[in-house]
């Protein structure tokens, strides 16, 4: 069920009606028997890995608060680890390693024939593993006390606007939300029917809209120029952001409408001049999780500068394969691993700080352009189909430039178009550090970008339906 | 620490906050629709609009003399209409001796905005029919008219026979929506049975329809409106018109809509007659009985919505309710499956004939005249 999509519509307004009428515990019950029917619209036959999902974390973390023994506390949450991993390596890298173990075999001269299975990926799997793996591990930690609840625990795991693409629920955050009667307040349902008015603009007058455009250039069929193949770069850019930013401001709109609210996942990322503080303002649920039960754990920063890089590398290496089961995003991972490590490398010289981090207006223009090309260039490793698909796109963009190719009519122009009123919104959010400027400003400005956004989804949006890009990983 | 709202005040306070929305939400309507026009390309723009003048029997026909350039994302046309009120850059003159003409009606997919004049199947059947022969002159007219149905066609020709002096009418049926359209301008056809009931629902409709045409936000938000109602529509509503005529239970009123076209054209043959000429009917397939993308896509569609559709059961139905009368009838649908894979034969982003779909077209049409001898002179 798409967010995108009329089921949606409808199953929401039934849920909402029927929410409003119902005291807390049975509201609760309410949200699971339609998270699992949100979940079960996708697949019903995966609905049994979410529900052992449930069951088995839930058990781990009322035993590892039980246990007072240093080893078994730490079998347990192996055990837990271990069962999650497993679910994930099997469901989305079975046939990836496969495949490889093949190749490689096969490049050696041996013939080995790989069992390999037809094996779907559940929706949302990368999501909901990452949310019980972490309250297991904060249990582990004695970070939080572990719910005796099961039903407040399963609301929190299945809780249907985070379940299929995030954001990534700490259960610090949703499981009090959850355990305790709410109140819903006017400034939540306006702010919440804000997000999702925006998250739809996001999703279908941007990023379904500047789709084709990305789509063409990166077509293998139809080499382009170095200069289209940029413009095409800047579309899937926005692709990417409008598709995966506008669904987790549907889900927190939505969310906010309940009266639970959810952490904000994006912050204008490209309005950023570090390769750190991008990570600060993208998939933000994503890169603190891989900080907090990653990063930290191999050592974070606290080694010599090559430990840190290493640690950093490692870090997105795997944050890059948590995108999913291909060499593009393990190279686009170790992509953004270099760039934070140059970056600690690089980022106290004073060239680079006086002319890209400065607060000069040429520094804020020249560190943001020169981000945002290197977050662009990551994106083209990113949607390209393979590593040559890479190697011939990079070629293009530094041997092939060509600046009078570039295809106004079909690819400049529409992608202005579409770009350019979230690019206000965005300069607005940037400005002021807040990405509900648009409901704090006068009467009249919000007004008129209420209507505006209205006008721009209704006349020019793409009603196909098309998927959510973040739903494949 | 501010005093409570009193309920009064807070609705007096909402009600200002509704009306400053709704001046801001209507200033704004008239910047989208300045920019649309200006930028935008559809049936509202006013240049299109131009082509157009009422009619107190048909509604409204082609404005005669009138000329524009209609551009659109996929094409850019000159369009004339000559002094009888048809598309063509000359007037029809007084007919020849040695000449034949043929009138070609039909809605959009014979007027064919989407291509220049020379490329339509009219122009191109004109050029085939002088082009297999020494003797004589043949003559096409295109009589199509954007969005009539059989009843505006009837009535149109009626006004028309005695100008042209065709030998030959063609009457293109598009089994889409024919049915439908037909069903829905019963009235304007007269005789017994259309009652005023439906002459007023029609006219509220003809004016609603009037008001959207004029607007090109309102013409996407219908458009809009209508996606939503049809993905909603068929646990609630019946499907929505061009799908209706494909339904495995179609509604009643298409089979009143094919009797009716049944009676229209039974209508054109008599006109026909009476300037003696010759009537054979057309029929035109949609563009999903062509092209099976858009066949599975809708298919899959519908049955998600629960209702089957049937690929070819628009034609059949206009073969079997077309049966009864005496008239040759050439379907189309074999000559453009046959071009498959190929060139395509429709656009993709409307329902209209390509170039090579009027090639295909004129072709066929050439074969039927030839094959049925239309043309030659009656015993």
């Amino acid at each position: 069920m798409l967010f995108n999509s009329l089921h949606f519509v409808w199953f929401f307004i039934v849920v909402y009606a029927i929410y409003r009428a119902l005291p807390h515990r049975p509201q609760n019950w309410l949200l699971l028997v339609a998270s699992y029917y949100f979940y079960a619209a996708w697949d019903w036959r995966f609905l049994g890995l979410l529900v052992a999902s449930t069951i088995v974390d839930y058990s781990c973390a009322r035993a590892l608060d039980r246990q007072t023994d240093p080893v078994w506390r730490k079998r347990l949450l192996w055990f837990s680890i271990t069962f999650n991993l497993t679910l994930l390596g099997f469901f989305k890298y079975f046939n990836f390693f496969a495949d490889n173990l093949h190749l490689i075999f096969g490049a050696l001269g041996w013939q080995v024939d790989f069992f390999t299975l037809r094996v779907l990926l559940p929706i949302g799997i990368s999501f909901y593993t990452f949310v019980t793996m972490s309250y297991v591990i904060d249990v582990y930690r004695r970070e939080i006390r572990p719910t005796r609840d099961l039903l407040d625990f399963a609301v929190f795991v299945a809780y249907f606007p985070h379940l299929v693409a995030g954001p990534i629920l700490r259960a610090t955050m949703l499981l009090p939300q959850i355990g305790r009667p709410r109140r819903i307040t006017g400034e939540q349902l306006r702010d919440g029917a804000w997000l999702i008015a925006w998250g739809y603009f996001l999703k279908v007058f941007v990023a379904d809209n500047v789709a084709p455009l990305a789509n063409a250039v990166f077509d293998p069929e139809t080499p382009a120029t170095g200069v289209n193949v940029l413009l095409g770069v800047y579309a899937f850019a926005f692709q990417i952001y409008g598709d995966f930013a506008g669904y987790s401001n549907i889900a927190r709109g939505t969310s906010k409408l309940m009266g639970i609210e959810l952490i904000e996942n994006f912050r204008f990322p490209y309005f950023v001049r570090t390769p750190q503080e991008f990570w600060r303002h993208w998939h933000i649920s994503l890169s603190t999780w891989l900080r907090d039960y990653l990063y930290i754990p191999l050592g974070g920063s606290r080694g010599t500068p090559a430990r840190t890089r290493r640690n950093l590398m490692v870090t997105m290496l795997l944050g890059g394969l948590w995108h999913g089961a291909a060499w593009t995003f393990v190279l686009w991972g170790a992509y953004q691993g270099a760039l934070l490590g140059l970056y600690r490398t690089a980022g106290g010289r004073p060239a680079v700080r006086q002319w890209l981090l400065g607060n000069t207006p040429v520094a804020r223009l020249l560190g943001w352009f020169v981000m945002f090309h290197l977050t662009c260039y990551g994106w083209l490793i990113f949607r390209a189909s393979s590593a040559a698909q890479i190697g011939s796109l990079t070629t293009s963009l530094l041997t092939a430039f060509a600046p009078s190719s570039v295809d106004f009519t079909g690819l400049l122009v529409p992608l202005a178009l579409y770009v350019t009123p979230l690019l206000l919104v965005h300069a607005g959010e940037a400005w002021f550090n807040d990405v509900l400027i648009v409901r704090r400003t006068p009467i009249g400005v919000r007004y008129s970008v209420y209507a505006a956004t209205l006008y721009l989804i209704v006349l020019f949006g793409n009603f196909g339906g098309a998927d959510f890009i973040y739903f494949q990983f | 620490m501010g005093r409570p709202q009193s309920p009064d005040r807070g609705a007096r306070h909402r009600v200002r906050h509704v009306l400053f929305f709704a001046a801001i939400a209507a200033a704004q309507f008239g910047i989208f629709e300045i920019a649309l026009r200006t930028w935008g390309s559809s049936e509202a723009a006013p240049a299109f609009q131009g082509l157009f003048e009422g009619d107190p029997r048909i509604g409204y026909r082609l404005k005669p003399r009138a000329s524009v350039r209609f551009a659109t994302a996929e094409f850019e046309t000159d369009i004339a209409i000559n002094g009888a009120g048809v598309r063509d850059d000359e007037e029809i003159g007084p007919k020849q001796p040695d000449e034949k003409r043929i009138v070609v009606l039909g809605d959009s997919l014979v007027l064919s905005v989407q291509v220049p004049l020379a490329q339509t199947f009219g122009e191109l059947l004109e050029k085939r029919l002088n082009a297999d022969t020494a003797a004589g002159r043949y003559r096409v007219i295109n009589a199509g008219v954007q969005g009539y149905g059989p009843v505006e066609e009837a009535l149109f020709f009626e006004s028309l026979a005695d100008t042209v002096q065709p030998d030959l009418v063609l009457v293109t049926v598009f089994v889409g929506n024919d049915a439908e359209e037909a069903f829905q301008s019963f009235s304007k056809l007269g005789g017994p049975g259309s009652g005023g009931m439906v002459a007023a629902r029609d006219t509220l409709r003809t004016h609603l329809r009037r008001l959207v045409r004029r607007s090109m936000v309102l013409q996407v938000v219908r458009l809009r409106v209508n996606m939503v109602l049809g993905r909603l529509g068929f646990s609630l509503t019946p499907p929505e018109p061009p799908l209706q005529s494909y339904a495995a239970s179609p509604a009643p009123r298409i089979r009143e809509g094919l009797a009716v076209a049944r009676r229209s054209i039974e209508h054109i043959m008599a006109t026909a007659s009476r300037v003696n000429a010759r009537t054979a009917v057309v029929l035109m397939p949609a563009r999903f009985q062509v092209d099976d993308a858009d066949y599975g896509r809708l298919r899959t569609a519908v049955a998600n919505a629960g209702g089957e559709l049937i690929r070819d059961a628009a034609t059949e139905r206009f073969e079997e309710a077309l049966a009864p009368v005496n008239v040759p009838r050439l379907d189309l649908l074999p000559a453009l499956r046959a071009t498959l894979p190929g060139p395509d034969v429709f656009f993709q982003t409307n329902v209209h004939l390509t170039p090579h779909g009027h090639q295909v077209v004129a072709d066929a049409i050439a074969r039927f005249i030839r094959d049925h001898h239309l043309l030659t002179a009656r015993d």
